[in-house]
Order: C-alpha cells, then structure tokens, then sequence
C-alpha cells in the first residue's frame, strides 16, 4: 500500500523466483511493447511476450529473461509476473543459446505448414524464448 | 540333507531381496521431498493462472464461446484424445495398473457411447500397456523429470491443440488427462480430467475487472495455451511425486514382506536341522544298542 514502492511477486511453474519483494518499479516485455509499473498504478491485465524484466531489488539492478505469461497489477500494490520460464544472466549459457537458436531457425525454415500446427507454433515459441535469453547476455 | 541346503539357499536369496526392496525404499524416501516440494512451489503458479483463466472466460457468453477462442468452443464429441500419464518404471504398487486400468474402462465405455479415442501415451509403462491392449496412440513420451517438465508440457500440448483445431490429423472435439493425483504419502487418486475445450468455472465471478491490456480477448488468445500448459505441468508435478511416494510404499511392505518370509523360513529351517541331529542321534544310539545285546 505504500506510495513509493510495489510488492512484486514473480512465479513460475518451478516455483516463485521472487516473493512478494518490495521494489521501486518493475519494467516488462507486454504484447504491445515495454511497460513500466511504478506505486499506485491501477490494476491492470496484460499479456507477457518473451523479453527482459527489469527491477531494482535494494541496491541491485536485476534483470531476467522470462517466457510468456501474464502481468497482474492489483490494487493494494501487489504486481504478479507470472511466466512460464526464467533464467539469470548466470544460467543462459550463450554458446548452447545460439546452437540451439541455429536449429531451430533452420527447422522453421524448412517447416512450410500451417501457422497453428503444433510443431510450428512450439518452434516459434522455443524461438522467442531464445532470443530473449541472447538479448539477457547481449550487453 | 539336500531339503537343508534347499532352505538355506531359499533364506539367502530372500535376504539379498530384502536388501534391494529396503535400498529402493530409501531411495524413494530421499526423492520425495524433493519432490513434494515441486509439487508446493509449483501451486500458486497453478493456481493463479487457473484464476485468471477463469476470470476471463467468466465473462463470455456460452453462445459465443466459439467466436471468443477456438479452444473454448464446445462441440458434440465425435472423437476424443486422451492424454495418459504414468511413470517410466514398476515396482510402485498399484501406480500404474491403475492408470492403465482407468484408461481401458474409459475408451471401452466411450467406444460404447460411439466416441472413438486416441491416446498420447507419457511414460514407458503407459505406452506398453496400451500398446498391449491394442490402443490408438498419437505419440509416446518418456514419463517427466522435474528437468524435463516444462519442455514436455510444451510438447504434448501444442500436439493436443493442432488435434482439437485439426491442423494435423483427424480433429478431436474434447481433450482428457489421465494421471495419478499425490494426495498422500499412502494414497494417490486417479483423475480423468478434461483439458478441452477450456471448461467454464463453476462459482460465479466477484470482484472488479481489471483494465485489460489491449483488450480482453488479446489475453485471452495469448493465455489459453500456457494455462492448458499449467494444467498439464501440474499433473506432472503430482504424478512425479505419486509415483515416489507409491513406490515407497510398495518397497516397505516387500520388505517387511521378506522379512516375515525369513523369520518362517528360519524357523522351518530351524526344526528340520534338529529333526535330523535327532535321527542321527536315534541312529547312533540304536546301534549302540544292538552291539551290546
């Protein structure tokens, strides 16, 4: 309920990487591009595309990559992420990133089916997430 | 003396039994707290999306549910496919007997009704059971690791929703799951849950709606897919731990199971040892006997 800071919660299928911490702000990748959500904002739905989430926790400046998912703001200051993956600057390993992203690139290429067919569409999602993680480790 | 010897192979043997039942019962117990605590950390996960999910589908009028998402669209069931799930190895009791058993009264009883069923078989005893009774399976995966979780999830469902839209093969009207709920360390439940068409929710909705970004049916589009994801991620969480603890389970009763055999088996062994050192001692005795006389 405070004006100056926000309760951020970030959960995964593997458990909440984050509790219910207090942080002046919190930026995430949305559907419609980045977005920022400072103390006292209204509550809010909105869809989470593969991307960076930014935060300040005390001193230090965090950064994951997450999934797709969902951004909750709740009245009392309470601010869900809920995606389906996480990783740290530490866990992404670039190398195996970029192998990977490699394949998967060259099996969409070749992958002329329907846009929803099942292979294609987790192909695309594998992608994204790939690159969301290259873009973690870019700088 | 030959029956001696019988018995005291017989006693070894169940004794080095009893040591591996009692090895894989310890390490089911080391396993399981690791993965009970999955199974928590996973449910305000579960649980949240599953909230939301139900907030915006709460609002849809059952007329237009179709418009709304191709995945909310209920139509008359022709066809079905039915996700099982069970683990890749035995000696955990009833685990997977249940769930093979469940499964065959289903599609029987839906073959009955004139549903035709097809199966995406997860573990390798699901695929050998169903295989055995002669089941249509779409596809066959190994049974989930808390490693493995997620990116199979990803798989079996992005198969399960190009079947429900027909984007490959013939198209199914509804989606099941059938798995092991961890209930308990001494009880697991068999559930056959439907996974699609999304379900409406059953309690009426409270509350104030939040403003939607960009609007409601975006998020909508944008969600079906991971919550059906989340669905299956959390009956992965439980079998994985249903498994462990039934194999627990199973492990302690062989071995006090052996245990009992050996304390009989000794007894026996026991009586006819002194029967024998009797009947020698009758022996030497008698001949004694007959020297004298």
């Amino acid at each position: 309920m405070s004006d100056t800071s926000i309760k951020l919660d970030i959960l995964t299928p593997m458990g909440a990487i984050r509790d219910g911490i207090d942080v002046p702000g919190v930026e995430v990748p949305g559907v419609l591009g980045e977005l920022g959500v400072l103390p006292r904002h209204e509550s809010l739905l909105t869809a989470v595309v593969p991307g960076i989430v930014r935060f300040r926790e005390g001193v230090q400046a965090v950064r994951l990559a997450v999934g797709s998912g969902f951004l909750e703001v709740k009245e009392a200051g309470r601010v869900i992420v809920l995606v389906d993956r996480v990783a740290t600057v530490e866990q992404v390993d670039r190398a195996a990133v970029l192998a990977r992203l490699g394949e998967v690139k060259a099996q969409l290429e070749v992958d002329k089916g329907p846009i929803d067919a099942g292979a294609h569409r987790a192909l695309a999602d594998e992608r994204a997430w790939l690159e969301a993680q290259l873009r973690l480790v870019a700088n | 003396m030959a029956n001696l010897k019988e018995l005291r192979n017989r006693i070894g043997s169940v004794k080095n039994t009893r040591k591996i039942t009692a090895a894989m019962s310890q390490i089911a117990a080391a396993r399981l707290r690791k993965a009970q605590d999955a199974v928590t950390a996973a449910k305000p996960y579960g649980d949240r999306m599953r909230e939301v999910i139900e907030s915006l589908v709460a609002g849809i009028d059952p007329a237009e549910r179709a418009a709304a998402h191709p995945l909310l669209e209920l139509r008359p069931v022709k066809r079905e496919l039915v996700i099982v799930m069970t683990a890749d190895r035995g000696l955990c009791g009833g685990f997977n007997s249940n769930i093979i058993r469940a499964t065959l009264a289903w599609i029987n009883q839906r073959k009955a009704e004139g549903v035709e069923c097809e199966v995406i078989a997860i573990g390798k005893k699901a695929v050998a059971g169903l295989r055995h009774a002669k089941v249509e399976l779409r596809a066959t995966h190994d049974a989930p690791t808390l490693v493995s979780l997620v990116a199979l999830s990803k798989q079996v469902i992005s198969d399960a929703i190009a079947a429900f839209n027909g984007t490959s093969g013939a198209r199914v009207d509804a989606v099941r799951l059938v798995f092991n709920e961890f209930v308990s360390m001494l009880s697991q439940k068999v559930h056959n849950d439907v996974l699609l068409p999304l379900q409406p929710p059953d309690g009426a909705q409270a509350g104030r709606e939040p403003t939607y970004e960009p609007d409601r049916p975006t998020i909508l589009a944008h969600l079906v897919g991971l919550a059906t994801e989340a669905r299956l991620q959390q009956a992965m969480f439980n079998s994985i731990a249903a498994e462990i603890a039934a194999r627990r389970v199973a492990m302690d009763a062989a071995t006090d199971n052996a245990t009992d055999m050996i304390a009989d088996l000794t007894l026996v062994y026991n009586r006819e040892r002194q029967a024998a050192i009797t009947k020698e001692l009758m022996e030497i005795i008698g001949g004694a006997e007959a020297l004298k006389g």
